[in-house]
C-alpha cells in the first residue's frame, strides 16, 4: 500500500493539472459557442448562464450582412487560389531540391524560412506602395500575388521532406523504363509522396485564411477577408454585439478546425521523421 | 526558386526605398529625404516606446510558453496512457489553429468586465469588476495569456511527442538508480532534447513578433501606448493618424535589418 500511494498521488496531481489545462482550452471555446446562441439579454447577465433558449439571430444576421458575405467570398476565393498556385509551383521545386541537391541547398532552405523572419509590416508597406502604383490596390489579384509568397515559402519547405521519403529505386526503376524527369515526377514522386503532402497544403491554407495584417493593408474594401472584417465587427455601433461577433468568431475559425485531424496527423508524422 | 527570391526582394528592396523618401498616403509626389526619417525615429518618444514594449512582450511570451510547455509536456508523457495523451494532443492544437482574431475575441468576451467568464472570478473575489485590457500594469499580461494559450499548449504536445521518441535505455537506467520522475526528465530527457528545444525557442521568437493582429483586436495598442509594439506603432503612424508611409517604412526597415542579424546570429550559434 505505501510505495502505491506514494507513486500515484503525484499522478494524481499531474493528471489533475493537465486536466485544468484541458478545461482552459474548452471552456473558453465552447463558451464562445454557446454565446453565438444566445440572446443579447442571456449573455449580458450576471452570474454568467450556462442554460438558455438557443437562437440563430446571431448567425443569420451575420451571414445576412453583405459585408461578410462578401468577405466571407473572398477569403475562400483568395486562400484556395493562392494555396493551388503555392502548391503547382513549389511542389516541383520541393522536389528539385528534394532530389538534385547542391551544395546551396541549405543556405536554399535557409532563405525560405528566413522569410518567415521578416516583419509582416516590412513586406506589407512596400507591398501596399507597389499596389498602389500599379492600380490593383485592394484587388484580390494582389491578395493572391502576395499570398502566394507564403504559401509557396511553406509549400516547398515542408514538402522537401516528404519528396525525400520517396524510395529512390521506384524512381530508378522508372527512369530504365524509360521516363523522363517531368513523367517520374507527375507518375511517380508526386503519387508515391501523395499523401504526406497534403499535410504542407492544408498548412499553408490555414496560414493564409488566418493571415491578418498584410490583408489589413492591402484591402479597404472590395477585397477585404473575412478576418479583417471580423476584426471590424467590434466597432458596429455604441455597444459590442457579442452575440454577433461570437457568432463571427465561430464562422471564421470553422475552416481551420475543419483540418484538425489532417494537422496533428502531420505534426506526428513530421515529429517521428525527425528522429 | 528564383520567382521566390524575386518575390521576396521587391518588396524589402522597395521598402528601403520609401523609408528615404518623404511619402505620404495622401500625396503621391515624394523627394528623397535620405536619413531624415531614421534620425526623427531616434528622438521619437513614441518609437522608443514602443522597442521597449516589443522587447518586453517578447522576453515575456517567449519565456512563459516554454515555461508552459515543458513541465507540461512531462506531465502528459508521465501521467496519461498513450490513448488519453493522443486525444489530448489533438485537443491542446485546437487554440493555436484558431485565427488570432477568434483568439483574440474569445479571450476578450473572457476578459469582459461585466460577463466576462476570466473576469467573473475576480468580479466576485474584489468586488468590484475589473477590466484587465483596459488597466495599463495588466494589458499586457492579459494579451501574453492568450498567446501563451496558443503556443506554450501546442508546444507542450511537440515536446511531449519528443520525448516519446527518445531512447528508453537512459532514463529506466536514471530510475534504477532511484532517480525521481522530475529529475530523469530534469537532468536526462530534456539536455537530450537540447538542440529541438532551442529551434522551438526560434520559432517562438519569430512568431511573437507576428502578434499584431492579436494586440490590434484586444487592445488596439492601448490603454495608452501600454502594448503598443513596434508593428502597431509602424502601423498607425502608417495609416491611422498621420498616413506617414515613409516614416512607418523606416521603422519597419530598423525592424528587419535588427530581427535579420539577431535571427541570423541565433541561427548559426544554435546550430
Amino acid at each position: 500500500m505505501g510505495p502505491l500511494t506514494a507513486r500515484s498521488l503525484p499522478r494524481l496531481a499531474g493528471r489533475a493539472v493537465i486536466g485544468v489545462v484541458a478545461l482552459l482550452v474548452l471552456v473558453p471555446v465552447v463558451w464562445t459557442l454557446m454565446s453565438s446562441f444566445k440572446h443579447t439579454v442571456d449573455i449580458e447577465t450576471t452570474p454568467p448562464l450556462l442554460f438558455f433558449k438557443p437562437t440563430l439571430d446571431n448567425f443569420l444576421y451575420v451571414l445576412e450582412r453583405s459585408s461578410v458575405r462578401g468577405a466571407l467570398v473572398n477569403s475562400i476565393i483568395v486562400s484556395t487560389s493562392s494555396v493551388l498556385i503555392g502548391a503547382a509551383l513549389g511542389l516541383p521545386c520541393a522536389y528539385a531540391v528534394a532530389r538534385y541537391p547542391t551544395r546551396h541547398a541549405d543556405d536554399i532552405q535557409f532563405f525560405v524560412l528566413s522569410l518567415r523572419f521578416l516583419p509582416p509590416i516590412a513586406v506589407a508597406l512596400p507591398l501596399m506602395v507597389i499596389w498602389l502604383d500599379v492600380g490593383l490596390y485592394d484587388t484580390r489579384i494582389a491578395l493572391i500575388v502576395t499570398y502566394t509568397l507564403f504559401t509557396l515559402s511553406v509549400t516547398i519547405w515542408l514538402a522537401i521532406p516528404a519528396f525525400k521519403q520517396v524510395p529512390r529505386e521506384i524512381e530508378e526503376a522508372a527512369f530504365v523504363d524509360g521516363y523522363g524527369a517531368y513523367a517520374i515526377f507527375f507518375l511517380i514522386a508526386l503519387p508515391v509522396a501523395g499523401k504526406s503532402l497534403i499535410g504542407p497544403i492544408v498548412f499553408s491554407f490555414v496560414l493564409v485564411w488566418n493571415e491578418f495584417l498584410i490583408a489589413l493593408m492591402l484591402t479597404t474594401s472590395d477585397a477585404r477577408t473575412l478576418p479583417i472584417v471580423a476584426s471590424e465587427l467590434s466597432q458596429l455601433g455604441f455597444d459590442t454585439p457579442w452575440g454577433i461577433l461570437n457568432a463571427s468568431v465561430i464562422v471564421l475559425s470553422l475552416p481551420p478546425l475543419m483540418f484538425l485531424g489532417i494537422l496533428s496527423g502531420f505534426l506526428n508524422s513530421s515529429l517521428k521523421r525527425k528522429t | 526558386m528564383v520567382v521566390l527570391g524575386i518575390l521576396a526582394l521587391v518588396p524589402t528592396v522597395d521598402a528601403v526605398n520609401i523609408a528615404l523618401q518623404n511619402r505620404e498616403l495622401s500625396n503621391p509626389d515624394s523627394q528623397y529625404v535620405w536619413f531624415a526619417n531614421f534620425a526623427a525615429l531616434f528622438s521619437d518618444k513614441r518609437f522608443l516606446n514602443a522597442i521597449w514594449v516589443s522587447l518586453i512582450w517578447e522576453i515575456l511570451t517567449v519565456s512563459a510558453t516554454m515555461i508552459v510547455a515543458i513541465p507540461l509536456a512531462v506531465l502528459l508523457f508521465e501521467t496519461v496512457g498513450p490513448r488519453a495523451r493522443n486525444a489530448l494532443c489533438v485537443l491542446f492544437i485546437v487554440p493555436v489553429l484558431l485565427p488570432r482574431v477568434s483568439a483574440a475575441y474569445v479571450w476578450k468576451f473572457a476578459f469582459h468586465p461585466l460577463y466576462g467568464l476570466a473576469a467573473y472570478p475576480l468580479k466576485l473575489a474584489l468586488g468590484r469588476p475589473v477590466d484587465l485590457l483596459s488597466d495599463p500594469h495588466t494589458a499586457m499580461a492579459s494579451v501574453a495569456i492568450v498567446d501563451v494559450w496558443q503556443w506554450g499548449l501546442l508546444f507542450s504536445v511537440i515536446i511531449a511527442k519528443l520525448l516519446e521518441t527518445l531512447p528508453r535505455q537512459p532514463l529506466e537506467a536514471a530510475r534504477l538508480d532511484y532517480a525521481r520522475t522530475w529529475e530523469v526528465h530534469f537532468f536526462i530527457a530534456i539536455p537530450m532534447l537540447w538542440a529541438p528545444l532551442v529551434s522551438l525557442v526560434f520559432v517562438k521568437m519569430v512568431e511573437s513578433l507576428r502578434a499584431f493582429d492579436l494586440i490590434y483586436v484586444m487592445t488596439r495598442g492601448g490603454p495608452g501606448v501600454a502594448t503598443e509594439t513596434l508593428d502597431m506603432y509602424a502601423y498607425s503612424q502608417g495609416f491611422i493618424e498621420s498616413g506617414r508611409i515613409s516614416y512607418a517604412s523606416s521603422m519597419a526597415v530598423l525592424m528587419m535589418i535588427a530581427t535579420s542579424i539577431l535571427f541570423t546570429v541565433i541561427w548559426k550559434w544554435a546550430r
